[in-house]
């Protein structure tokens, strides 16, 4: 599979931080994000692929960002990943087109399947 | 019935738009397709797991709290949304009703999860005095009782106030707070003891620095002054947790929330938010979690009271707490407050009288009491001071202790039920209640063991906390840090009876305490999770630590060096846990009731459709069959050879149909059939491998009734195919290399066989549903569990549902994924017409046996084949 490049949504910056870095490990191009805003600001400016996506952050929340996300690139496909456990705001999210909701604490791996099976779809339908 | 298939298809999409579209194109489509395909595949087990494990849960196998549930509830909304959303893809506009169904399932789930208790009280505050029983689910029980006692009997109660359940809900739910708990446990889970406790310490660390909502902060403000103004000013109070719910299933919370003595005015606040906080304390969310209550149950109360300065202080219990015949009140008391008493700390008076007018002491016990405490009303601190020459003086009068006894007594008689007092008396020897809640008698063998019956004690003595007999390594505890290293199993040694080891009696087989009665908080809690207790043992950790294996004799008062079998087997059978009925369960029962029951179970039924889904489980199996049909129509729905159906040419054309979703053939095939050669799936040839391993010898000898019965049956019985119906007797594959799909009809079953072998070990599954038959319904039902007792024989995980069988095995390393899918391949051909023979005890057992035995034998040939072929790649 070629290169996958990612961006990484949280306002935990430790929390993304140390995911980014076994993501990279894994070959993978990570950019990080501490707000809603500047994920919208680094998806403006950069080409991705994949974008993991907090749910709640303070500013602008995720479901919000998801929606400008969607709005500025309706192909970019977009992982809530997020210790939110809540059936309505998933739905939320997965009818403004998010690819899954995933909840926190979540295993590398299946992580990285996700991304991966994201990522694919992305440049199936793109 | 492709050409029937493809009327139908071209009715809705117009055949023609399909034609102008050129071969390149088609492939694309058709590979977004099967993209979409194996996501709603893995969407669909994933649902599947989660279902299963909410099952478990349910049944009792592991504990768990509200952030199971409501995880665990999204997931699967999640996931049989993106199964209904690739099947929309897959078949575009066709199946969109489901959309409408899973939101009125969705509706449904999380209005059960956010069925929250509400709260009845409408004040903050209410002062002691407005405070009566029926009021426990406004100030919880410990305050409602107090004021009850108060106002009703007449009894001396320290001045005071309750801060209500409405200034709780104030405090945590309308700020927001209770939302980011959530969101930590969910995120750090609770079930780990070392991730428990710096989760509790970050939590009870949020609420603490949070700020209070205005008007409550203000009432407890007001409602102070006004104490003042019952008392003298700057009174220094008690604040006392009264959780809402304590009482729940006679449970008694002992000792998990914090109470803190002799505050001041100016620490009111905060120490209001402490024991706010002390509901996420370890040893509570544990408790919680092992009884099976859901956090939001629980709301927390404060009763806040002028502090009395304590003489002497203690426990009464107007009934032997350790058998339930014996109606002799008893007292504990220590010197200061009764808290050393409460806490373990010291060991205690022991005065026991009988009921009468009035109470008759019928003995006492004076102990050794090293410790006091007591708190300083000037300097406002609370502090232990060395018992001194007062430690072997009885800390109450006879006269006193048989006051304290009426009392006990008349509560008793007026509330019906055995009861737990907390008092204190005053210099002025005058006596407080300060709490009052129902008292769990539980009953002690008491027995007297024959000395040397059962070989030397390492150490005897001491008194029964809880009763009973276990055996374990011992473990020692004395900080927090060896929580973390305690074994599942483990005999908990202490020097103190702490409140804070409760926290472990989940894991604890027995207690041994050095300090500490049968009047304590661990104690209390010990008796209610039945685990053997030995308390006040002298010496115990000088003499027990580093023993490793002990046997605890809570009944008969000694500890011996490693298992006792025969003191063991007296051991009374440990009650079965109460947590399969708790309220946790019952959120758990209700949500899966939307989730988990399966009720389309026919595909051909004409209830087989989105209307007709009632539960998430219900959509997916739609989804799944459905996903299925289209997929496989795509060839023939386009025109489009490359992704038609190809027979199988084995010797002869076989009713054996693929369609080649990727790179299932190892080159294009041209014409109509297809050999085993060109086949590239592994998952397929192993399948076949098990097929074709052993003939089969036709169709077993058929009873009678048997027989009677398919003729009987063939005419009504849906299952059984209608003639000339080509789908009806054959096997229709999807394949890629990796992944195979198999819709079958085999005689009068029919069958699906899914499997997906590659890299991802963890993604790997190999699945087998099985359904119907032409016998009457019992012998189909035995052949199902047959079949499933075969399979989980061979580690599949099986459900069985009337006629029909799913089995899944998830997971694991390619040859063992093969293996199972030669084991299915086998059963396919050989479990034919097994139905007829079912109810021949004898024949079943027979064929159990040849079964068993050609399959070990198949899989143990696999086995030596890639043996020599991995010895030959080597080679």
């Amino acid at each position: 599979m070629s290169t996958c490049r990612l961006l990484l949504v949280d306002d935990e910056a430790e929390f993304i931080e140390t995911l980014g870095k076994r993501l990279a490990r894994r070959g993978l191009t990570v950019h990080l994000a501490n707000s809603g805003q500047q994920a919208l600001d680094i998806i403006a400016g950069n080409e991705l692929d994949v974008v993991v996506l907090d749910v709640k952050m303070p500013g602008m929340d995720g479901i919000e960002a998801l929606q400008k996300i969607k709005a500025l690139k309706p192909d970019l496909e977009v992982l809530m990943l997020t210790a939110h456990a809540n059936v309505e705001v998933a739905m939320r999210g997965m009818e403004l087109g998010a690819f899954d909701y995933l909840m926190k604490p979540v295993e590398l791996d299946e992580l990285l399947y996700k991304i991966q099976d994201a990522n694919k779809k992305k440049c199936l339908t793109g | 019935m492709f050409t029937r298939l493809k009327a139908l298809f071209s009715d809705i999409f117009g055949q023609e738009s399909h034609q102008r579209l050129g071969d390149e194109e088609i492939l694309a489509e058709f590979k977004k397709r099967y993209h979409n395909f194996r996501l709603l595949l893995t969407a669909n087990k994933k649902t599947l797991a989660i279902m299963s494990e909410m099952e478990q849960a349910m049944r009792g196998q592991f504990v768990f709290g509200m952030a199971f549930v409501r995880s665990q509830a999204t997931a699967a909304s999640v996931n049989v949304f993106r199964i209904v959303k690739h099947l929309s893809e897959i078949a575009p506009g066709k199946y969109d009703a489901l959309f409408e169904r899973l939101k009125d399932l969705q509706a449904q789930i999380t209005a059960i999860l956010a069925r929250q208790p509400q709260t009845v009280a409408t004040e903050l505050l209410l002062p002691l005095e407005k405070v009566g029983r029926e009021m426990s689910d406004q100030v919880g029980s410990k305050m409602a009782n107090l004021g009850d006692i108060m106002t009703r009997l007449d009894l001396p109660v320290p001045a005071g106030f309750a801060i209500t359940s409405l200034a709780y809900t104030r405090f945590m739910e309308d700020t927001g707070l209770q939302d980011e708990i959530n969101r930590l446990i969910q995120a750090v889970g609770a079930d780990d003891h070392s991730t428990l406790l710096p989760l509790c310490s970050q939590i009870q660390q949020m609420i603490v620095t949070a700020e209070l909502p205005v008007d409550v902060a203000e009432a407890i403000l007001v409602g102070y002054s006004e104490l003042e103004g019952k008392t003298h000013p700057g009174v220094r109070v008690s604040l006392r947790s009264s959780a809402l719910g304590e009482d729940a299933l006679g449970q008694s919370f002992a000792g998990q929330f914090r109470s803190v003595l002799n505050v001041a005015p100016e620490d009111l606040l905060i120490t209001y938010k402490e024991i706010v906080a002390s509901k996420y304390s370890p040893q509570a969310v544990t408790y919680r979690l092992a009884k099976g209550i859901p956090d939001q149950d629980v709301a927390m109360c404060v009763g806040c009271m002028a502090m009395v300065h304590a003489r002497s202080g203690g426990v009464a219990y107007s009934r032997n707490p350790l058998a339930i015949r014996d109606d002799e009140v008893f007292i504990h008391s220590a010197w200061g407050l009764a808290k050393t008493v409460v806490d373990g700390a010291v060991s205690s008076d022991l005065f026991v009288a009988r009921r009468g007018n009035p109470p008759k002491l019928v003995t006492s016990q004076i102990s050794h009491k090293d410790r006091i405490f007591f708190c300083d009303p000037l300097a406002g601190v609370c502090r232990q001071e060395e018992g001194g020459a007062l430690a072997e003086e009885p800390s109450l009068t006879d006269e006193e202790a048989m006051r304290l006894a009426s009392i006990a007594i008349r509560l008793d008689e007026t509330y019906g039920e055995p009861l737990d007092i907390e008092w204190a008396m005053d210099e002025a020897r005058e006596i407080f209640l300060l709490q009052c809640r129902p008292l769990r008698q539980m009953e002690s063998s008491g027995v007297v063991r024959p000395e040397g019956q059962f070989g030397k004690p390492l150490l005897a003595g001491g008194v029964t906390g809880s009763p009973g007999v276990a055996a374990g390594p011992i473990h020692r505890v004395s900080r927090d840090l060896d929580m973390l290293t305690f074994p599942p199993g483990g005999v908990l040694l202490s020097a103190e009876a702490a409140p804070r080891w409760a926290t472990l009696l989940g894991k604890a087989s027995a207690v041994i305490t050095e300090r500490g009665s049968s009047a304590g908080h661990l104690a209390n809690v010990a008796r209610e999770f039945g685990v053997p207790a030995l308390m006040g043992l002298e010496g115990a950790v000088a003499a027990l630590s580093g023993k490793g294996e002990v046997t605890v004799d809570a009944d008969g008062l000694a500890v011996y060096p490693g298992r006792v079998e025969g003191l063991l087997a007296l051991a009374r059978p440990v009650e079965q846990d109460a947590a399969a009925h708790s309220p946790m369960h019952a959120i758990l029962r209700d949500v899966l009731d939307v989730i988990a029951p399966l009720n389309l179970l026919d595909p051909s039924a004409p209830e087989f459709a989105p209307e007709h889904c009632r539960t998430l489980h219900d959509i997916t199996r739609f989804c799944h069959e459905k996903s299925v049909t289209e997929m496989f129509r795509f060839g023939q729905d386009f025109h489009f050879s490359k992704r038609a159906s190809k027979q199988l040419k084995y010797r002869v054309p076989m009713k054996w149909f693929f369609v080649n979703l990727d790179d299932g053939f190892v080159h294009d095939i041209k014409g109509k059939y297809v050999t085993m050669e060109e086949i590239a799936c592994e998952p397929v040839h192993s399948l076949w491998d098990g097929f074709i391993a052993i003939p089969w010898q036709g169709p077993p000898p058929v009873d009678g009734k048997g027989l009677l019965h398919i003729v009987a049956h063939s005419t009504v019985n849906t299952n059984v195919a209608q003639v000339g119906d080509e789908y009806a007797q054959g096997n229709y594959f999807m394949i890629s290399k990796h992944y195979m799909c198999l819709s079958s009809r085999f005689g009068y079953h029919f069958c699906t066989v899914e499997a997906l072998v590659d890299d991802r070990e963890n993604e790997n599954y190999v699945s087998f549903q099985f359904k119907g038959g032409a016998a009457e319904t019992q012998r189909r039902t035995r052949r199902a569990r047959f079949i499933g007792d075969l399979l989980e024989e061979y580690s599949f995980r099986v459900e069985l549902q009337g006629d029909e069988m799913r089995a899944i095995y998830a997971k694991g390393p390619k040859d063992l994924m093969l293996d199972r899918l030669r084991l299915i391949g086998y059963l396919l051909m050989h479990t034919r017409q097994m139905d007829m023979v079912m109810t021949n005890e004898t024949l079943v057992a027979q064929y159990r046996r040849k079964f068993t035995e050609d399959i070990d034998g198949l899989l143990r040939e696999a086995g030596e084949k890639h043996m020599r072929e991995v010895m030959r790649e080597e080679a």
